[in-house]
């Protein structure tokens, strides 16, 4: 197996797309270190500002790590739980980077970090439930795992793809997670094929870390799992496009990979679900991948949920003032303005850079350079001519419904033009107000 | 050192994604090719001497000077900086032989800047390469200076004075017998020798004004109307200041291709589509039949593979390589794809080999150049990439 993959290469399934300098030297050898919590934590009450839940604590209450302090309300909500153990003293609200202010409780800690008592037993009926029950989260889009698994069930998937692909530059968190732990993983990855009666489970993981691979083709013998190690261009690692090269189905415009009956699921929510199902550990922790110039100590974290970005960045030391700070990968990510933003369950990474990348935009020179990388083969020059106007035809609405979002056009520009920004900004415009017209007409 | 962390709130910049570039400005792209076209034009001032870097230095300084005035005049910045003007200026440069009054140079680059640039918009907005467009128009006002076939002969520096010698008075050199520039004395008194240019006695071969030599064609060609074909290589043949010196041009081609600024498909599909060419359009055979004699790539004379010598002379000889390697690779007159970029240099070569053999002008690479510059349109247009998940082809 090893030396046919030496021999044949990752498979290669997309047009476009660029292999990026990846900047993943500091963190990728350095195991994952525990953040303990020494601050006062801001613990969000609610996943999203869409999965409501009913608090369970007050102020002065003590908590045990593990312990439940917002239950969920509905079907598509998630409970959370106390990331370590101490007393309530506020609740306040707190801004997080993709929901803005959500209500949350202030636990000052007490430094012994008592877990809670694990009560509850693994049954395998119980699993959906199981996971609602200990804050299980897809990250991107973010939405309950249970909820996931039940579109999944309602759309008849055959395909289940786990990823492990982390092909944006700086992340190492799934690549960490994966070299620290992998057998429950791929536990985990039966589970749920089981539950959700799949046909074929793969897992995608980068073919450049050919150790890994390795490690991970041996644990998977003899199951029905298989390995599909990928070349790291970006975007791989975004669901459409792993769709596209596992199993050569191409997700209609502004669809998700369920309409062509395959589910993508990311290592954080198998990660998630390993330590919910098996270890009734609910989600109290991410791993964040900490780095960029301005940081001393780049590394993987493992950050206790409600960590402030600046406890963090105390934490990892800094050798230079920040002046860009950014929630998620350097392509996809969101810049962060306050230093209070917390670490929520859905942080992949926080980067730290000291200098800003700016733009100086010049008309457009015709490299084709944004055609030629493009992962699914728009024209971003042409796209965004469109700003200034009122009405997009029904061709470039499914374009601009069919752009991942994935940054490379604004990467590669050497007119330094906001392609994917303005892109991003026309899509919203034209694509959302014609869904609501066409739904009245 | 070690920064306190509390400076962080010190202004937090906000922008949407992505947060990291690639790196890769304009600025970049047009100081590369600038250093690139410098390498040539270096190679030229060593094969032609100061007037060489005379020409090239009033070229640059008329399209720099014409910039600013312009831009000063619209209050407006200019965009691109002075690269692109410097950079306008020096090809304009490279395609002029050094022997054209100052002043040639100097309305050229103000042409190629206002008419080929700036009625268009600034950069990003002409569909025609602006120092060809001011190359073209030079060679319309200036027939009597420019024209080849007004002049026979062309100067070119002699062994022993490269760099510093004058082009003034050139001793002229019968192509019967010339053993190639590496084997002529060295004289102090010659200075500079003139002869034909290799492309001017190519394109009379084709129109088949030489007599064949008792059936004999293309042998009488090779051995006694052009240099040997290594002179060429070197760029030591007349001709314009960086159009001869095929080997520097390659260099630059290959370092811009290493920056990843030129896609390796535009030289060498030009270049294999104007051998094609060659190898396979006729040539009027000059016999007292006057008919064509078609596929010279397959002629045999005395034993020798004479066809595929010829060939090669008409690679390297003209502005073919210049265009090629500097001129046709130009982002903004060409298509966006790699694929439609080798449909346009496909088309640049054919066309500049078939205005070679049968067509009566000038600077034919320039021409196609500028010819297949107007169809970039339609070939982007052809040539769309299938968007992920539709059906439809465009
Ligand atoms: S952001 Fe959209 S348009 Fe730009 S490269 Fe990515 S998919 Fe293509
Ligand atoms: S990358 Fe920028 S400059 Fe190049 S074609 Fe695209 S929009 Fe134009």
């Amino acid at each position: 197996m090893s030396l046919l993959l030496n021999l044949l290469g990752p498979r290669e399934g997309f047009e476009g797309g660029l292999f990026l300098p990846d900047f993943k030297q500091a963190t990728s050898r350095r195991p994952i270190e525990n953040v303990v919590a020494r601050d006062p934590l801001r613990v969000p009450l609610q996943v999203s500002r869409t999965m409501p839940t009913k608090p369970e604590v007050a102020v002065g209450d003590s908590v045990l790590r593990g312990q439940r302090i917002a239950a969920l309300v509905g079907t598509a909500s998630v409970s959370v739980h106390a990331p370590t153990s101490g007393r309530v003293v506020e609740i306040d609200r707190v801004w997080t980077a993709r929901e803005g202010f959500l209500p949350c409780a202030v636990i000052e800690p007490d430094g012994r970090d008592t877990a809670a008592p694990c009560n509850r037993t693994w049954s395998e009926e119980s699993m959906v439930l199981q996971l609602a029950e200990h804050g299980v989260i897809v990250p991107a889009p973010l939405m309950p795992a249970h909820e996931l698994i039940r579109q999944a069930t309602q759309a008849g998937v055959t395909d289940l793809i786990v990823s492990a692909m982390e092909t944006e530059p700086y992340l190492t968190s799934d690549l960490r997670t994966l070299v620290e732990q992998h057998g429950r993983f791929l536990d985990m990855t039966g589970e749920l094929a089981d539950a959700l009666g799949v046909h074929h489970v793969y897992f995608a993981l980068p073919y450049r870390h050919r150790r890994v691979v390795k490690r991970v083709c041996a644990e998977a013998a003899g199951r029905h799992i298989e390995i599909s190690p990928l070349s790291d261009r970006y975007p791989q690692c975004q669901p459409n496009l792993l769709v596209k090269t596992i199993l050569d189905r191409e997700v209609p415009p502004g669809g998700t990979p369920l309409d062509v009956e395959a589910v993508v699921v990311p290592l954080t929510t198998i990660r998630m679900a390993a330590d919910a199902v098996f270890s009734d550990r609910p989600v109290t922790h991410a791993i964040v991948t900490v780095a960029g110039d301005a940081v001393e100590h780049a590394g993987t974290y493992r950050v206790p949920i409600g960590t402030s970005v600046r406890q963090l960045a105390d934490r990892v030391g800094l050798l230079a003032p920040v002046r860009q700070a950014v929630w998620g990968g350097p392509l996809t990510g969101i810049a962060l303005t306050r230093d209070e933003t917390v670490i929520s369950a859905d942080t992949a990474a926080i980067l730290l850079f000291s200098q800003v990348h700016a733009t100086n935009p010049v008309p457009c020179i015709r490299c084709g350079w944004c055609v030629e990388d493009c992962p699914v083969g728009l024209d971003p020059a042409a796209l965004v001519q469109l700003e200034p106007a009122s009405s997009a035809d029904e061709q470039t609405k499914a374009h601009l419904k069919t752009c991942l979002d994935c940054g490379l056009c604004s990467y590669v520009c050497p007119a330094t033009l906001p392609l994917a920004a303005t892109i991003h900004r026309a899509r919203e415009r034209f694509c959302t107000t014609s869904s609501h017209s066409s739904g009245g007409a | 050192m070690k920064a306190d962390a509390r400076t962080i709130p010190g202004g937090w910049v906000a922008l949407a994604a992505p947060h990291r570039l690639g790196g890769s400005t304009h600025l970049d792209i047009l100081r590369s090719w600038t250093l690139a076209a410098g390498i040539v034009g270096l190679c030229g001032t060593v094969i032609f001497g100061a007037s060489a870097a005379k020409v090239l230095l009033v070229a640059m300084l008329s399209a720099i000077a014409t910039d600013c005035i312009v831009g000063y005049a619209r209050a407006r910045p200019v965009v691109g900086g002075l690269s692109h003007a410097s950079l306008t200026g020096l090809l304009l440069g490279l395609t002029l032989p050094a022997t054209v009054p100052w002043y040639i140079p100097a309305i050229g680059s103000l042409i190629a800047v206002v008419f080929g640039k700036i009625v268009f918009g600034g950069l990003g907005h002409f569909c025609w390469q602006p120092a060809l467009v001011g190359r073209v128009v030079l060679q319309l006002l200036f027939l009597p200076t420019l024209s080849l076939s007004l002049h026979p002969t062309w100067p070119i520096l002699a062994p022993g004075h490269l760099l510093v010698g004058r082009l003034d008075q050139p001793q002229r050199v019968e192509m019967a017998g010339y053993g190639g520039w590496f084997a002529q004395p060295h004289d102090a008194n010659v200075q500079a020798l003139a002869m034909e240019r290799p492309v001017q006695t190519l394109r009379a071969f084709a129109q088949g004004r030489f007599r064949p030599d008792g059936g004999l064609a293309y042998e009488p060609l090779l051995r006694e109307k052009l240099p040997p074909w290594q002179d060429s290589i070197f760029g030591l043949v007349p001709g314009g200041i960086g159009e001869t010196c095929t080997l520097a041009l390659i260099i630059a081609g290959l370092y811009l291709i290493y920056r990843g600024f030129l896609r390796w498909q535009m030289p060498v599909v030009m270049i294999a589509a104007a051998a094609v060419a060659a190898a396979l359009l006729p040539v009027e055979s000059g016999g007292n039949e006057g008919g064509y004699d078609w596929f010279p790539v397959f002629a045999v004379e005395q034993g020798r593979a004479v066809g595929v010598a010829y060939v090669l002379y008409h690679l390297t000889s003209g502005e073919l390589m210049l265009g090629a390697f500097l001129i046709a690779g130009d982002m903004t007159t060409t298509p966006m794809r790699a694929r439609g970029q080798a449909l346009f240099a496909a088309g640049v070569g054919v066309l500049t080999i078939f205005m070679r053999l049968y067509g009566v002008v000038e600077c034919e690479c320039y021409w196609s150049i500028l010819a297949m510059n107007t169809l970039v349109g339609v070939i982007d247009g052809r040539l769309r990439r299938r968007v992920f998940g539709m059906d439809e082809e465009p």
